[in-house]
């Protein structure tokens, strides 16, 4: 049975077919049930999110898909820095680190999309300021942004941070979601989503408008 | 001032139900139409669980669902929906800027403010400390981090009691700390919440602290009829105590009652010409997305008929 409805289905191939330009490739990372990078609440979604990347590549021959089996020692695990398991990044011409640990589902899967339009464009949706200001970062930055498949706010947390990280390669943004990782959830302290934590040193709740966003970014920068 | 980047025949502040069907209704004008928003498209309906009274769905429909349907019918008409948050609303001869925090400015003829409500932040010693560490404002959000957990929810109307049944599907024990001894919340919704043997009432009690340093341990209430102090131990408190109009930005641009609601006529007309007010920011007695679209659609239609006048 198909996991996006047929209506959403050509909405999306509209919509992709309007905004696509460049090709953009999928990539997910997957692996055998039981191995560390996959906590027992994620692994009866791998199967899902494989389905679901799978029914999206089909929505544009602009979007490629390639599926990796997690393995230490393999370059791209290495080069991504794969953490946690299911992980996906979207990826272009620009390489940027926008990734996603845990399934993007409920009202993530807008924030894929999105992405996907965005690193296929090279052009995100951030204002003139935010662009000229991400630009200036000059040091690696990482962003984590825990989330809820169930919560309306956090795609706006994601796609701000995701955003960032198009703009500036030396940005990594992350979406996690807290509910297949519980222990790194305990670790941040996240009871609450969106939360989003800027090189391990500044945190906060909620999906703030772009110009706090910036000023989250700059004090997390400012400290390095 | 900064250059004009953008002209427009109206610029809709705001994209939950009133602004989503403001633009509908525009775009079926042909009006050449901006929707500023500043998180994510569906606004307060999007964080409902079960929509059970918006005709239509007969089943009823959760709140993402029935607002990603109303967004979608937008965009199908061809609504710009630009990601920023409205700044300033400056009059310039006969039209206005409206200013952006991203930066833009946008030259209207025709302004529909649908900017809605933000729930009301508990005025307690530990509010700030605890946000997001067991204070949340967002039921659907955050309900998974309280599975087996004892909450409580602080309110009486209709969304604190529908956060309540919410909770109940994670939560083992949901407390409703209400001020009065009846509720404000719908007769169906009372019945089904007096019926959930996860939920208990504590009457006439309001919240005087949340304790707890790093995360949520418990509550401080006063029972305001007898004056007493008790303390729960508990994990998460959900807050559903109103809310306040998004008007800030306004500066008293233009007339707002005490609360700071706009107040408009039944045409949804504010007291500057061209200006329009729609959904829960606008004072009325009723909010709810039904009459959130109903303003919508009637503030897009005098919108287009003032600039028909105005030629």
């Amino acid at each position: 049975m198909a996991l996006i409805q047929d209506n959403d289905r050509k909405f999306l191939i509209d919509k992709f077919s309007k905004e696509l330009i460049n090709p953009v490739k999928v990539v997910l990372v997957t692996g055998k049930k039981g191995i560390s990078q996959i906590t027992q609440y994620n692994e009866e979604y791998l199967e899902v999110i494989q389905q679901i990347l799978e029914e999206v590549k089909e929505l544009s021959d602009k979007i490629e898909l390639e599926v990796i089996e997690f393995n230490s020692d393999n370059p791209f695990i290495k080069e991504h820095n794969v953490e946690f398991l299911p992980f996906v990044a979207i990826l272009g011409a620009k390489n940027s680190k926008v990734y996603f640990s845990g399934i993007p589902a409920g009202h993530e899967f807008t924030t894929i999309i999105e992405d996907i339009v965005d690193v296929s464009r090279e052009e995100t949706k951030l204002s003139k300021l935010a662009k000229e200001e991400i630009s200036k970062i000059k040091k690696p930055v990482n962003i984590k942004v825990f989330v809820t498949p169930t919560c309306p706010y956090c795609p706006r947390a994601v796609r701000l941070a995701h955003q960032a990280a198009m703009e500036n390669s030396l940005i990594r943004a992350e979406m996690i979601e807290a509910n297949e990782f519980p222990e790194l959830s305990q670790k941040y302290n996240v009871y609450g989503v969106p939360k989003t934590i800027i090189n391990d040193s500044v945190e906060f709740e909620g999906a703030v408008p772009e110009n706090m966003f910036l000023e989250y970014l700059r004090n997390a920068t400012a400290e390095n | 001032m900064g250059e004009i980047e953008k002209r427009v025949n109206t610029v809709i502040i705001g994209g939950g139900p009133a602004g989503l069907t403001a633009a509908i209704y525009a775009r079926r004008s042909l009006l050449n139409t901006i929707l500023l928003e500043k998180l994510t498209p569906g606004g307060q309906a999007a964080t409902t669980d079960i929509i059970d009274n918006y005709p239509g769905f007969p089943d009823g429909i959760t709140g993402p669902e029935l607002m990603q349907l109303i967004e979608k019918q937008a965009v199908r008409f061809g609504v710009e929906i630009m990601f920023d948050e409205a700044q300033e609303i400056i009059p310039k001869d006969s039209l206005y800027i409206v200013k952006t925090q991203g930066g833009e400015n946008l030259l209207t003829k025709t302004i529909i403010i649908a900017t809605g409500a933000e729930p009301k932040p508990l005025e307690v010693p530990q509010e700030k400390q605890l946000r997001g560490r067991g204070i949340s404002y967002c039921a659907t959000c955050d309900a998974a981090f309280f599975k087996n957990k004892t909450v409580a929810v602080i309110g009486g109307g209709d969304s604190a009691l529908q956060e309540a049944i919410y909770l109940t599907k994670f939560a083992s024990k949901v407390y409703i700390i209400h001020r009065r001894d009846q509720l404000r919340a719908s007769k169906m919704l009372q019945e089904k919440a007096f019926k959930d043997e996860k939920i208990e009432f504590v009457w006439d009690c309001v919240l005087q602290n949340a304790l707890g340093e790093k995360k949520v341990e418990g509550i401080e209430i006063k029972n305001v009829k007898t004056g007493e102090f008790k303390t729960i131990k508990l994990d998460g408190i959900f807050v559903s105590i109103g809310y306040n109009p998004n008007t800030a930005f306004l500066n008293d641009f233009i007339e707002l009652d005490e609360q700071g609601y706009i107040i408009t006529n039944e045409d949804t007309e504010t007291s500057r010409p061209g200006i329009y007010a729609a959904g829960d920011v606008r004072k009325k007695s009723l909010k709810q997305i039904i009459t959130a679209a109903s303003d919508g659609a009637i503030a897009a239609y005098k919108a287009e008929e003032y600039i028909s006048k105005n030629k």
